[in-house]
């Protein structure tokens, strides 16, 4: 299932963009989301701007639209959440207890879905248009300045990589214990939610214990080829362009005007 | 020849735990093509983690090329000049992508961006992985990935690569592409150390260090060492099967050569054989 969200090769505008560019503009764009307040007008604006995004870089809607699936629960009871639990003009009597569905609720439940849809959108994107290797080339580039704290930026791409790289191998991983434990009588009942909290507990040890001793000979085969914390030199280090200044410049001023404008 | 490797009187052991190498001294030239043997346990992996600082002597000194492991200051030229490979490929593997996992090791020596591609494109063309710049690592098949490894140290222009059973976890496809590897780079001056079980494969090496109990036992040529059947399967090694073979044939009084390896040299001695048996017929 890892290929969520997992990136799509395409020669487009959006795919070319430095990564650092990318994330300061997620980033920033999270940040108008969060700060939107029940501003439909602005909502609506973003969401064409996404969408205008994912045709621009030529991805099929049925991958993007794949990516959400894994929220949708959360979402589900999120909207609850919202819809039951929000004071105000009721809507809906229900004939037990205190929970009534408000107008208030309804509309306050739309929105903050709407606003978390939209997060996972610029996040796809983000993810769907930039490699891996980009994608902590670029943070790696970025967080530069945390040299101030006495933290290496090369160590914290160091471990984001490692991480990212160790994904599929971890799954391979947990599909080889679940089939040995198959193949010994174990019962992964996908039934009861109690089942499913069991088995995992069951993946859970051995895939710990796996990881653990694959780290100790990472270990050992990364200082074999003399790692050392802190500098090191990379294939790829490409320069921003004007154009990827204009950019950012771009994304901080409509950030300032998003947060700053509805306060003032 | 060139001196690479001086071990002298190492001793080593875990901490509270008795000795894991005794009093070992030894000399590795550059370019030597040395298959280390030995049972389970016996020290081989040990010894070999000397040879690039992973471990430090207990007592004893290491040094490669002059350089004495225990300074901390040698430490990233001396896993330069002495490359390592491990058993399972899965785990050696760094980058997302296998131009970048080649890179790994020269980004280490923090080169410039440009040297750093030269050598990726010199170390990919060697191991015939050229083309495969962009693949994600997990997507190669097991002997690929030993050869990507390889590629990695490669990439740090080694003057030795110790390998500690490289092929273990290999099919027989990868195995052979991994063994006619280490011949190709042992003819460019690459020295090799290949830590096995098969004897087969310490059979392609020029020389073969044999362990037992924190010890080195035996120190010869191929052909002097691997012919001792006897002595191997005392040791709790399998000689060549091939090599067996012949020996059996001579036990019961054939006569044939002793020091026998690959199965093309035992067909021309049996071919010799069946020669001199028809020849008798014919009188």
């Amino acid at each position: 299932m890892y290929d969520l969200g997992q990136y799509i090769p395409r020669q487009s505008l959006v795919h070319k963009l430095d990564p650092r560019v990318k994330i300061i503009a997620v980033i920033a764009l999270s940040i108008i989301i969060l700060q939107a307040d029940q501003l439909g007008l602005l909502l609506a604006g973003i969401s064409t701007l996404l969408l205008g995004l994912v045709v621009l870089a030529q991805l099929p809607p049925k991958y993007v639209l794949q990516a959400l699936k894994p929220a949708l629960p959360f979402f589900l009871c999120l909207f609850l959440v919202y819809l039951l639990f929000t004071p105000g003009r009721t809507l809906l009597l229900f004939p037990l207890g205190p929970l009534l569905i408000s107008y208030e609720g309804l509309m306050l439940g739309i929105v903050q879905i709407w606003k978390f849809l939209l997060l996972l959108v610029a996040a796809a994107l983000l993810t769907m248009t930039t490699t891996a290797s980009e994608l902590t080339g670029g943070l790696q580039r970025l967080l530069r300045p945390v040299k101030i704290f006495g933290i290496s930026s090369h160590d914290i791409a160091m471990m984001l990589g490692l991480a990212l790289r160790f994904i599929p191998t971890l799954q391979n991983e947990m599909r080889n214990v679940r089939d040995a434990q198959l193949a010994r009588g174990a019962k992964f009942n996908p039934g009861r939610p109690g089942g499913k909290v069991k088995a995992l507990g069951f993946l859970a040890v051995p895939l710990l214990l796996n990881i653990i001793r694959r780290s100790d000979e990472l270990v050992d085969a990364m200082e074999a080829r003399g790692y050392q914390p802190g500098r090191r030199s990379y294939l790829y280090n490409p320069a921003l362009t004007r154009t990827d200044y204009v950019i950012i410049t771009l994304i901080i001023i409509l950030t300032m005007l998003a947060v700053f404008l509805p306060a003032g | 020849m060139q001196e690479l490797i001086r071990v002298s009187n190492l001793n080593y052991h875990y901490t509270d735990a008795p000795a894991v190498l005794h009093n070992i001294n030894l000399l590795i030239n550059e370019g030597e093509y040395i298959a280390l043997i030995g049972p389970n346990g016996c020290g081989k992996t040990t010894l070999i983690r000397h040879f690039n600082a992973l471990l430090q002597p207990s007592s004893g000194d290491v040094s490669i090329c002059g350089l004495n492991t225990r300074s901390t200051k040698n430490i990233l030229e001396i896993r330069r000049l002495v490359g390592m490979i491990f058993q399972n490929p899965d785990n050696q593997i760094v980058g997302m992508s296998v131009e970048e996992d080649v890179a790994f090791g020269p980004g280490n020596l923090g080169l410039p961006a440009q040297e750093m591609r030269r050598r990726v494109q010199a170390a990919l063309e060697m191991t015939g992985l050229q083309g495969l710049e962009k693949r994600p690592p997990h997507t190669l098949s097991g002997g690929q990935k030993q050869l990507l490894a390889l590629a990695g140290m490669l990439a740090m222009e080694p003057k030795m690569i110790a390998l500690d059973e490289p092929t273990a976890s290999l099919d027989p496809d990868g195995k052979n592409k991994v063994l006619s590897l280490l011949k190709d780079l042992n003819s460019r001056g690459i020295g090799i150390i290949h830590v096995t079980h098969n004897m087969e494969e310490a059979a392609l090496a020029d020389r073969v260090l044999v362990m037992e109990k924190g010890e080195i036992i035996a120190d010869g040529s191929a052909a002097n060492i691997l012919s001792r059947v006897e002595w191997l399967k005392s040791l709790g090694l399998a000689p060549p099967r091939i090599t067996e073979l012949l020996w059996t044939l001579q036990q019961q009084g054939e006569v044939l050569a002793g020091n026998i390896f690959t199965v093309e040299a035992a067909a021309k001695e049996i071919g010799a054989l069946l020669k001199r048996l028809r020849g008798f017929e014919h009188v």
